[in-house]
């Protein structure tokens, strides 16, 4: 199977993204969505929350206008700290206000359904 | 006739990324049995290397996988372009040169095009781009491929899986 040279970034929600998860994983290439809740000019860390859950975001490398209370999606790798606190430093970011947030959380699971469904078919 | 073959397939990541080469066609590539030739894929752009009068390749990420892309800019040194009409060249030309420019990091652009293999590696040579600023756009795509995925296991003899995937979708079959 080909490969590309960059990984590309799992869905994941905010929730989801907790120590116990698989892919709360030192160095895992994530695509996370949520709001922008605050945004630190002088470090470029931004926090971004989706129900009950936040993430930080190092936003360093990115050129992308950052407004509070918007939506976003970032793609990057994910940094964890000793002490458990996770950072996911972004290789890209993009502004998705107007995505139906309902559909989305539904796709994304039916996705991963869809998948699975196959890698069960094509190992069985 | 291979109905799907010179349609452009709209495909996941994943599951373009297993597509198998014809061994007699290198023009044509297997997806369950069926022969495609052409790819659609909804993304976002998450590498650019552009060398000007060359060629852009870039990377869409679709969230089940990463597509290597590679739009041709040098239609006006080409010889495979040198029989045709210039004017047209210069159209070609100009349409792949303004794609180039919509091709930013960070953007959902809907790619379409041929599928290549370079090296043992699958990507798409580019044929038309659209930067996509719907967000939802991103979402449809998915929810696009998995049903047109469904409609092709319904045709093929693998019942149980079409069956289950279906069932996922809510699609009749």
């Amino acid at each position: 199977m080909a490969t590309s040279a960059v990984s590309f970034g799992a869905l994941v929600t905010l929730e989801e993204l907790v120590p116990s998860s698989s892919q709360f994983t030192q160095g895992a290439s994530l695509r996370v969505t949520g709001k922008l809740q605050e945004y630190d000019i002088e470090t470029a860390i931004a926090s971004i929350v989706e129900g009950n859950a936040s993430l930080k975001i190092d936003t360093q490398h990115l050129k992308v206008n950052l407004r509070i209370g918007s939506l976003y999606q970032f793609i990057g790798e994910l940094l964890i700290d000793p002490s458990n606190q996770a950072i996911l430093r972004a290789r890209v970011g993009r502004n998705v206000d107007g995505m139906d947030l309902n559909l989305y959380h539904q796709s994304l699971q039916l996705l991963r359904d869809f998948q699975a469904e196959q890698m069960n078919s094509t190992t069985s | 006739m291979d109905a799907l073959y010179n349609t452009h397939v709209k495909l996941l990541a994943f599951d373009f990324l297993k597509l198998t080469p014809s061994p007699t066609d290198p023009s044509s590539f297997f997806r369950r049995g069926k022969r495609l030739s052409r790819a659609e894929t909804v993304g976002i752009v998450v590498t650019r290397d552009l060398k000007p009068g060359k060629f852009v390749k870039f990377t869409i990420d679709d969230g089940s996988g990463c597509i290597s892309c590679v739009l041709w800019l040098n239609q006006l040194n080409s010889s495979y372009f040198s029989r045709r009409n210039p004017s047209d060249v210069r159209l070609i030309a100009q349409a792949a040169t303004d794609f180039a420019s919509d091709l930013q990091l960070g953007v959902l652009a809907r790619v379409r095009g041929r599928i290549t293999d370079y090296r043992g590696a699958l990507q798409i040579s580019v044929s038309d781009v659209v930067v996509e600023r719907d967000p939802n756009m991103q979402i449809l795509h998915w929810l696009d491929c998995m049903r047109s995925l469904v409609m092709l296991l319904a045709r093929i003899l693998d019942s149980d899986c079409s069956a289950s995937c279906a069932r996922i979708c809510g699609v009749e079959r």
